[in-house]
């Protein structure tokens, strides 16, 4: 295996984001010429420069930061549980958030909720049933000698199917327009985006970005082992506390203005990982840029390959990122054979 | 230094340890001998505050082991424990330089003190491979290295104390003789070593003083030469022996 120096690496996917940034902003169903960013922040009532500030700008800008979260979040969780193939959804956020956002969806269908408050609604039940779905599976796997890992890890399983078949229930009883906005929110979209969503997930996000790459060192030495972790001198119990916590708050949040795109958590940190290696100083960044050069790419895919109609986000997520890690999985497959 | 007094441990109702009284003292290599499920795995947690004693105290340098600051202990006491499972693509040098977590003595110290111990653990040669693709005795000397890193010079704490469960366990010849080395050295610098090992040979080779548990009791303690006699071996192991003496050594040598 062949490894990127961690600096420039991040150089690098720095450069890829800006870039991402330039792409997402110009295209979609109106190409915009690339002269009109410079009047990005101006007041003029030009058509184009009216559509790059309220509708393209904060569209790319919850991209961004909705990916930049579910992938440190991921990087976070994988180091936690030690495992590679740990993801967010694991401690249960994702389906609690799914089954918070249906039920919404579907006691709301009766009619009371419209228009943007019924949006917001749904973005609260989600956020709430991540947060409750989390909590519990936290509680179950807590004892009084601590917290065990590889019981969260059941305990998240059984949680997740027990909101996936409440999901589904709700699925079941509702009539055939709930039936497509429940099955649409659970694909992860992007295009309800307005300035109010982005300043909801700025706030969550942003402190994460400063708080979760501080944890770097503790998070290498706890893939050690929780005891190996302990005699380096770190405080490995609230160590876990405080990362389930913002893990659940951040992926909440996440979740709760796109909806549930899958793969990002997953993927990201372990495409970042094979090219710099499992140091969290740096994976957690890395993830955090990769996740959202990941998300853009897609959602600006989902808004221009079938404009002026739009595809789900997560649908393109999973349809950009699954080949591409696949070839890289074949790669590294090929050089340990050499 | 590191002090038991009257320890017991009971867990789910049965008693794991009994009365134990021990002192690592500095400057010399304390080694635990004693059959399966005898309670040694159990006295090294007790001993490094991994876990309370239903009874007794643990001492270190003249506060309660669970009275230290977590990092400020690790400063002064590192661990090796009898299986270290990592999963993830370290290279040698990276989980190496783990264990200057608790210090903060600068990344170019760090490194300086990294490649030391990597020497020290004949792993030099490890320093850019990949941990995941290492042999069993390879990774278990680059744990080694860790832990060795993690107390590779005095500090202002207190006195330094190293802990190891079956460090020879997966090492061929000339490795358990560099390990019996390091620990003699690190002895000679003034660190207390305690050491869980299972080879009785290898025990009373390195041992200053030599600790039988049984049944988690101390069966018998004191220098190699008193202790390890038939009657004990046959008493803690059933195994009938013959105690010779070492004509390399002095030491005394089990045959059985």
């Amino acid at each position: 295996m062949h490894r990127l120096p961690p600096r420039t690496f991040l150089i690098g996917a720095w450069l890829l984001l800006v870039a991402a940034v330039v792409l997402g902003l110009l295209s979609g169903p109106v190409s915009i010429a690339p002269g009109k960013l410079l009047e990005l922040f101006s007041r003029q009532s030009d058509m184009d420069v009216r559509i790059l500030q309220d509708l393209r700008l904060p569209r790319v800008l919850l991209a961004m930061l909705a990916g930049a979260c579910l992938a440190s979040c991921g990087a976070v969780m994988q180091g936690l549980f030690r495992n590679p193939l740990a993801d967010p959804s694991l401690i249960g956020v994702s389906s609690g958030a799914s089954l918070g956002a249906s039920a919404v969806i579907f006691f709301g269908g009766v009619g009371f909720l419209s228009g943007v408050f019924e949006l917001t609604a749904i973005a609260a039940g989600a956020f709430i049933g991540g947060l409750v779905a989390t909590a519990l599976v936290y509680r179950l796997a807590s004892t009084i000698t601590g917290t065990s890992v590889s019981t969260m890890l059941l305990a998240g399983i059984a949680i997740t199917a027990l909101s996936g078949a409440a999901t589904s229930l709700f699925g079941f009883f509702a009539d055939n327009e709930m039936l497509r906005r429940i099955s649409l929110w659970q694909m992860g979209n992007l295009d309800s985006a307005n300035w109010s969503r982005v300043g909801i997930i700025a706030v969550a996000v942003l402190p994460l970005m400063v708080l979760l790459p501080r944890e770097g060192r503790a998070l290498n030495a706890i893939l050690l082992g929780e005891s190996e972790a302990r005699h380096l001198g770190i405080a490995v119990e609230s160590l876990k506390g405080r990362l389930i916590l913002l893990t659940a708050l951040g992926v909440g949040v996440a979740v709760a203005v796109s909806g549930v795109v899958a793969f990002v958590g997953l993927i990201v940190p372990h495409l970042v990982r094979l090219m710099i290696g499992p140091d969290h100083r740096y994976l957690i960044p890395g993830s955090a840029i990769l996740g959202a050069v990941l998300l853009l790419l897609a959602d600006t895919g989902a808004r221009s390959l079938m404009a002026p109609a739009e595809l789900p986000t997560g649908v393109v997520t999973a349809l950009l990122g699954a080949p591409f890690f696949v070839a890289l999985l074949l790669q590294q497959r090929r050089k340990v054979l050499e | 230094m590191l002090l038991a007094r009257n320890l017991s441990l009971n867990v789910a109702g049965f008693s794991l340890l009994r009365n134990i009284n021990l002192d690592v003292e500095p400057g010399k290599v304390t080694a635990v001998i004693g059959a399966n499920g005898a309670g040694k795995t159990s006295l090294l947690r007790l001993l490094t505050g991994e876990q309370k004693a239903s009874d007794g105290e643990v001492v270190f340098n003249g506060r309660g082991i669970g009275d230290w600051q977590p990092q400020h202990l690790a400063r002064m006491m590192a661990v090796l424990p009898q299986h270290s499972r990592l999963d993830f693509p370290f290279t040698a040098r990276e989980v190496v330089t783990l264990g200057r977590i608790p210090h903060a003595t600068g990344l170019v110290r760090d490194a300086q003190i990294v490649n030391d111990a990597l020497q020290a653990v004949d792993g030099g040669y490890l320093d850019k491979r990949y941990y995941t693709q290492m042999s069993g005795g390879e990774k278990q000397r680059v744990q080694l290295a860790r832990v060795l890193a993690q107390i590779w010079e005095p500090v202002d704490d207190g006195q330094r104390v190293l802990m190891l469960d079956e460090p020879t366990s997966a090492f061929d010849l000339a490795h358990q003789q560099l390990t019996l080395t390091i620990m003699r050295s690190l002895a000679e610098q003034g660190v207390g070593v305690l050491v869980v090992i299972h080879d009785l040979n290898l025990a009373a080779r390195c041992a200053d003083q030599l600790l039988v548990l049984s049944c988690g009791e101390i069966a018998a303690s004191g220098e190699p030469g008193e202790v390890l006699t038939p009657e004990l071996i046959r008493d803690v192991f059933h195994v009938e022996a013959t105690i010779a003496v070492n004509p390399l050594t002095g030491t005394p040598m089990v045959l059985a």
